[in-house]
């Protein structure tokens, strides 16, 4: 028995006669599978823990007696496994017996029919006739929101359940047990649309998407690869296609999720866009009158490319609300650590053993951020300290510190995190006498942001190997941000922690790192799915009709700093950018021809759009597109002094949408579309605003004016409420603002 | 020993069908041939065999019922293909041949189904329920095939007949307190941490403490053992009770704790440690009114003033203990010396009375010039209540006030001396010693290998083979000693080796401060000599071991008062015996236990470890994951918790070796 860890060793195993290497820890299916060696599995799901329920992966090793579960136990070095042999297959076959005890007979209608594990599986061993019936119970339909389950289809293979835990977190599925009458439950009857997660991963018709059942056999669906549009996690997913409508969206779930605007808001296409010449002349003189190209940017790189073209062409300003805090931000951020890239990504998330998130409402900000530190709290035990001015009781079952600071003080809680992480790290001069210089006392009691929290959260990290340190939203567009940029720069660099800095819409990065962008717009300016004089809109209802992201070929950049593909899944019958490019002296045949040309400066390659892979191999690595490289850019030293940090009394609104209706684009689909937003805040802040539930109320905020019904959310505690801007398109303000601010009531 | 007239218990194979009275062969096993003093058991049918006590029993309606109970026990489980669905196919199958509609092709279903039962089961119940109805259906093969012939009801099919049933593990069935180990370690492979600390928390509230500083016991008894190295059991109970306290989560019950029932029956508790914190526990769950009476300003006895904070962090084992006192028909009454008078009113004014107060007063070591008043002569119980008053709650003054810089002796073996040479370190003693009657293997066997391990990293100097003859002193302090040495001189015989003075052995060693920390005793100067209770010849309350009551009605004893100075887990699982058999006390005025109590008497005594089992159907090979400790110099110096736990990863590699080992075992009455 030893004390100390022992480092993961190489193993070598030899399966059916073949050589595999693997790493000590690594199961032999793990080791099969990545080999390309076929162990048939019903229950196995690669991307959670092993849950060993289906007993099919059973396989033979040498000197051992036995049967071996392949799926959860580890290699041994130098095993010698057989995956098939005449007992194997006895034992399989009664299990695959076992499981269609009872089965129902529907196949013909069920939703799974043709892509089903258990008729897959029952066909590869020939079970013809049913051997075993016992009494049966009846067992009722449940529906719950976006998916249902019919328990009588159910064979308790219990993926589902890990995936509620381990990815998503909602924890909303357990198992009732109870012998042969187990079943699923949700007992506390969640209908929230990332249940979409555990109904993608069920092998059979028992947990399916409510929308889509009955609606569609499933090899008539033509399947398209491409990238989810909501937000900078653009995850990889199909849309699946019939007759020029999506049916339904699907992923590759083996090693990947999607969220629940990305699983059911796939709706949003333009749909009665036409060829209107006339408008398409108005639509290329706009362009050469424009003073401003303003645009959003939910945009493809290659578009981005393009205005950027014309830009240079045509010496317009050019502007995008979304992207610019950002780029400024990660500009500022690199003058410390010298990269033009954060450091972290997804992967660096659900890894790490502690996470810090500053600055965003993570869980309705980015669902995929959410569901890594999940992975991470869930697997690692990793400490999740949480700061942010609104407790999250969405999160509470990841967060294991709350730390609440005043809105408005983040470059003070920068500093004192700063202050704090890098308390006994080798830092340069400048760095030091700029810590030594702070006011400790005072920016505790302006933030709220107490010294023993900020001990409690050192202790927690002390030891601690992988660090994870998640910066939002909230911070890109504070009137201090690139002081808080720098601070959060200097954490990178002279910490263990890995950034990420989390795009603030699909393709902020992209955008920030392919266009020169301006602040401000004026004069006469062309919008791009924003306010303009001249409106392209994506929506429809603008001037001139764009494609949305579901009906378009080009890439975006995510979250992970890849640049990935994505295909055109519903027809389009209007024009395009390029077309008004061509007519403005571009010349590319497909926007797509632009994939090649992205800069290289900035860390794009030059790739040709289809020579782009995109898929998971057989151990899990992801071949999408690929990755940006960081590029050096000279490092500065110097730190301003903090501001008085500014206090917001009285009642504060958060702009913040919920996960589910991310956007203007989620907000046009069946899924989603609401036509009623709502102010959420607490019984508090409904009691210093004078404010009933279900009362409506019109204010002004930064100067966007919003009508929204108040909501009391009792799970929320102080004055600051939720406020929801899917509705609010055109408005620039939103998105080049700080997201908290008063609250001014009209009557 | 039993009388048996069939079995085919752990490979024996008894049929007694057709001897003769002097032929008749008895089982070597303890098998309960007699349920209760005053029920016989009609058989017994388990995990590993089957075996009849009366010429008459149904053995097709007992293998049916023994399927059947297999169902029942799956209300928990069900969780793996060939468990749900060929459970419920074995007894859908045995009760189609007991009431008289089988076929000989059910006897062939009934094979098959057993055999990928046996083969590919997630859990041992799944594996071993087939067993024994297989061993029915050779050796009574006749009467399957009488029923299925005649197409008739097996003999005693409508009667009424009492089958009692219990789930164990080698594991839970070795745990003094009987945890469901295996349920906690799927809680912790499930990554379902709340389900784990419920699982716990059904027999041992203290999971905190207990997934830090248990002895383990339980690891004696793992199967795991058998294959390669026993599964980490202990560390991996911390999970679910840091999970609930890192989350900040409503405290997990093992289920609803019952409305307060005030209905004017109260319980008094004497001592606010592990055993008077347990039954406090399980009597609220029931709604029972309970006051805690407890000498010291603090609550939790030795494992708060006793058990170091680098070993037991007080913030933890305050989880404990607030989950417990959170109870609402808890009071706790704190600064309160129980003395003899002062128990006999509590005796009058409560309906039961539990003592718990412990062990606490050293044992001399029995050298020559031991005086317990001089210089230097420092009780085990005495420095580490001051350590630790001093560390956890800032009370009294720093034990290196007379520690730092003097050569500690102590003389040991057991946790209590571990825990004084380990602070002794950390107070800045110049120079520890541990002296020791016995040898490094006992050592560890007493303790455990990490603490040993541990307490030498940390510069402790270990004496073997060593006690003290004199102690000498200067009038008023201890100066040095005089220490004989031994050897372990093997008896020819084969009998036990005998340790035999060396004549050479015998050096002086300088001394500033000798601790005993041999052993401990209760305080027995509480009990009202009156009631003239009995005692044992150690000189604890004596009880018969089962209910815990005393030789006087309504007074009960549980933990080291009980038993003599032992574990945690040990007062834990007395404790809430104790609890369990009071809850019913105060009501009915009777000493009684529950079926599922019975059954755990008889399984304890049957033994439901075996060391010689062969494993099948799991890889050896996996090594036992160790949890990281802090370095030596980032330790001694400081109270810092030395062992960091499992990382996540580590936590759920370890869960996934436990092999799952439930066993159902029943008796028809």
């Amino acid at each position: 028995m030893s004390i100390q860890r022992q480092e993961k060793k190489p193993v070598t195993i030899t399966i059916d006669g073949k050589e595999c290497m693997g790493s000590q820890g690594e199961t032999i299916l793990k080791i099969a599978r990545a080999n390309g060696i076929y162990i048939p599995t019903m229950c196995y799901l690669s991307k959670v823990e092993p849950i060993a329920s289906c007993r099919m992966c059973v396989v033979e090793v040498e000197g051992v007696e036995g049967m071996i579960l392949s799926c959860q136990e580890k290699a041994v070095d130098g095993a010698v496994v057989k995956t098939s042999s005449k007992d194997l297959y006895t034992q399989r076959q009664n299990i695959m017996k076992l499981y269609n005890v009872n089965h129902p007979l529907e196949c013909g209608v069920c939703d799974k029919s043709g892509e089903c594990d258990l008729q897959n599986k029952t066909l590869e061993f020939g079970i013809s006739q049913q051997s075993f019936t016992t009494r049966e119970s009846h067992k009722k339909v449940e529906n719950w929101g976006y998916v249902s389950y019919d328990p009588a289809l159910c064979i308790m293979c219990e993926k589902c359940v890990r995936v509620s835990n381990e990815i998503t977190g909602n924890e909303a599925l357990s198992i009732s047990v109870g012998g042969y009458k187990s079943t699923i439950v949700n007992s506390k009857n969640f209908t929230c649309a990332s249940l979409g997660e555990s109904a993608a991963v069920c092998p059979v018709g028992a947990l399916v998407n409510s929308d889509f059942k009955y609606t569609s056999n499933a090899w008539e669906l033509k399947r398209i690869p491409a990238s989810c549009a909501h937000c900078s996690s653009v995850c990889s997913l199909n849309y699946e296609v019939k007759n020029d409508k999506i049916y339904r969206v699907t992923n590759n779930f083996e090693f990947s999720s999607l969220c629940g605007a990305g699983r059911f808001g796939f709706d949003f296409e333009n749909r009665n866009a036409v060829k209107d010449f006339e408008i398409f002349r108005e639509a290329v003189s706009a362009f050469k009158r424009a003073d401003t190209v303003r645009f959003s940017a939910v945009i493809t790189n290659e578009e981005a490319l393009i205005l950027q073209k014309l830009k240079d062409k045509y010496k317009y300003k050019l502007v995008c609300d979304e992207a610019y805090g950002y780029q400024q931000f990660l500009k500022a951020y690199g003058s410390i650590t010298g990269e033009t890239l954060y450091s972290g990504d997804l992967n660096s998330i659900k890894e790490s053993s502690a996470v810090i998130v500053f600055g965003s409402r993570i869980n309705d900000d980015n669902p995929m951020v959410k569901y890594h530190i999940t992975m991470a709290s869930k697997r690692n035990r990793a400490r999740v300290a949480y700061l942010h001015p609104i407790e999250d009781s969405n999160i509470g079952n990841i967060v294991t510190q709350f730390i609440k600071y005043e809105a408005g003080s983040e470059e003070g809680v920068a500093a004192l995190l700063a202050n704090t992480l890098l308390s006994s790290r080798e830092i340069s001069p400048e760095l030091k006498s700029f810590l030594d210089n702070l006011d400790i006392g005072n920016l505790s009691a302006e933030s709220s942001v107490g010294e023993e929290e900020l001990t409690a959260l050192l202790k927690s990290i002390d030891k601690k190997d992988r660090l994870t340190f998640v910066v939002g939203n909230d911070i890109y567009n504070h009137p201090r941000a690139k002081e808080i940029a720098k601070l959060l720069g200097a954490i990178d660099k002279y910490s263990d922690f890995s950034f990420v800095i989390v795009p603030p819409a699909t393709n902020a990065l992209g955008v920030s790192l392919i266009c020169s962008l301006d602040e401000k717009a004026e004069g006469y300016t062309v919008g791009f799915n924003s306010k303009g004089n001249f409106e392209l809109s994506s929506l429809g209802g603008g001037d001139m009709d764009m494609p949305a992201l579901n009906q378009q070929e080009g890439t975006l950049t995510n979250i992970d700093k890849r640049v990935v593909p994505t295909n055109v899944a519903l027809n389009y019958n209007g024009y395009v950018l390029n077309d008004i490019a061509n007519e403005l002296g571009l010349n590319a045949e497909y926007t797509i021809d632009y994939t090649s040309d992205l800069p290289v400066k900035s860390g794009f390659r030059s790739e040709v759009f289809d020579d782009l892979p995109s898929y998971f191999d057989n151990s899990g690595f992801e071949h999408r597109g690929y990755l940006l490289t960081s590029k050096s850019m000279k490092a500065a030293q110097g730190f301003d002094d903090i501001e008085e940090l500014p206090t917001f009394d009285g009642a504060i609104v958060y702009n913040c949408n919920e996960n589910i209706n991310m956007n203007i684009f989620t907000n046009v689909t069946k899924a989603f579309k609401s036509d009623v937003v709502y102010l959420k805040g607490s019984p508090q802040f409904a009691n210093i605003v004078k404010l009933k539930d279900g009362e409506e109320i019109i204010f002004s905020a930064n100067g966007t004016k919003y009508k929204r019904v108040f909501k009391i959310d009792e799970s929320m505690k102080g004055t600051i409420a939720l406020n929801p801007t899917f509705d609010m398109d055109l408005h620039a303000s939103l998105n080049s603002s700080y997201r908290f601010s008063h609250l001014n009531r009209e009557q | 020993m039993a009388n048996v007239f069939f079995s085919t218990w752990q490979g024996e194979l008894i049929d007694n069908r057709n001897k003769k009275e002097d032929e008749l062969q008895a089982s070597a096993f303890s098998l309960p041939e007699n349920y209760t003093s005053d029920k016989s058991s009609k058989a017994f049918i388990g995990w590993d065999g089957v075996a009849l006590f009366d010429k008459d029993v149904d053995v097709v309606r007992l293998a049916m019922e023994y399927a059947a109970q297999y169902q029942i026990y799956s209300e928990a489980c069900g969780r793996c293909t060939p468990g749900r669905w060929g459970g419920r196919i074995l007894y859908d199958l045995l009760d189609k041949i007991a009431r008289g509609e089988g076929s000989h092709d059910d006897i062939a279903h009934l094979k098959e189904v057993s055999s990928t039962m046996m083969i590919t089961s997630k859990c041992e119940i799944g594996k071993t329920v087939p067993k024994p109805i297989l061993d029915l259906m050779e050796h009574f093969a006749a009467d399957f095939n009488d029923l299925i012939d005649n197409q008739k009801a097996s003999r005693h099919y409508n009667e009424e007949i009492n089958y009692i049933a219990k789930v164990t593990a080698p594991c839970t069935d070795m745990c003094p307190s009987h945890v469901d180990i295996p349920a906690y370690i799927e809680g912790v492979r499930d990554m379902q941490f709340s389900e784990s600390l419920g699982a716990t928390r059904q027999t041992m509230p203290l999971a905190h403490t207990c997934g830090r500083v248990c002895p383990h016991p339980c690891e004696d008894a793992c199967r795991r053992a058998n294959l390669d190295s026993p599964i980490s059991i202990m560390e991996l109970k911390r999970l679910g009770a840091d999970y609930e306290t890192d989350h900040g989560l409503p405290w997990q019950h093992p289920f609803e704790p019952k409305e307060p029932k005030n209905d004017g029956k109260k319980v008094a508790i004497i001592g606010a440690g592990p055993a008077g914190l347990t039954a406090a526990y399980y009597l609220a769950l029931e709604g029972i009114q309970v006051d805690i009476f407890e000498e010291l300003p603090v609550l939790g006895g030795e494992v708060a003033v006793g058990v170091p904070q680098y070993r037991m962090p007080i913030e933890k084992y305050n989880k404990d203990i607030v989950l417990v006192t959170s109870m609402p028909t808890v009071n706790v009454i704190t600064n309160h010396r129980v003395d003899a008078a002062r128990l006999k009113e509590i005796d009058s004014e409560y309906d039961a009375t539990l003592l718990a107060f412990g062990t606490r007063l050293s044992k001399k070591i029995g050298a020559a010039n031991e005086k317990m008043d001089m210089g230097g002569y420092w009780g085990a119980i005495a420095m580490l209540d001051k350590v630790n008053l001093w560390h956890k709650y800032s009370t009294g003054s720093p034990a290196s006030n007379e520690l730092k810089d003097k050569v500690v002796v102590c003389v040991g073996g057991g946790f209590t001396s571990m825990d004084v040479v380990r602070c002794s370190i950390r107070e800045g003693a110049s120079r520890v010693v541990m002296l020791y009657r016995r040898d490094e293997k006992t050592i560890i066997g007493n303790t455990t290998y990490e603490e040993y391990h541990e307490a030498v990293e940390e510069g402790v100097e270990f004496i073997f083979h060593s006690a003290i003859e004199e102690i000498f002193d200067d009038g008023k302090n201890i100066t040095k000693l005089k220490i004989n040495q031994y050897e372990l001189v093997p008896d020819p015989n084969g009998g036990r080796a005998q340790l035999v003075k060396r004549e050479d052995g015998d050096f002086e060693m300088e001394c500033d401060y000798l601790i005993p920390a041999v052993s401990q005793s209760a305080d027995l100067q509480l009990l009202p000599a009156e009631w003239e209770l009995a005692l044992t010849s150690w000189e604890t309350l004596l009880t018969n071991g089962k209910d815990y009551m005393t030789s006087r009605p309504g007074l009960f004893a549980a933990g080291d008062c009980e038993y003599g100075p032992m574990t945690i887990v040990n007062a834990v699982g007395q404790a809430k015996r104790a609890a369990s058999v009071i809850s019913k006390y105060i009501y009915d005025g009777k000493v009684s236990l529950s079926d599922d109590e019975i059954m755990e008497d008889h399984l304890k005594k049957l033994k439901v470890y075996n060391k010689k089992e062969k494993i099948t159907g799991w890889m050896p090979g996996l090594p036992r994951v160790v949890s990281q400790k802090l370095e030596v110099d980032e330790r001694k110096d400081n109270n810092k918790e030395v062992n960091m736990g499992f990382t996540g990863e580590e936590a759920v590699d370890e869960a996934q070796r436990c092999m799952r080992c439930y066993y159902i075992s029943m008796v028809a009455v």
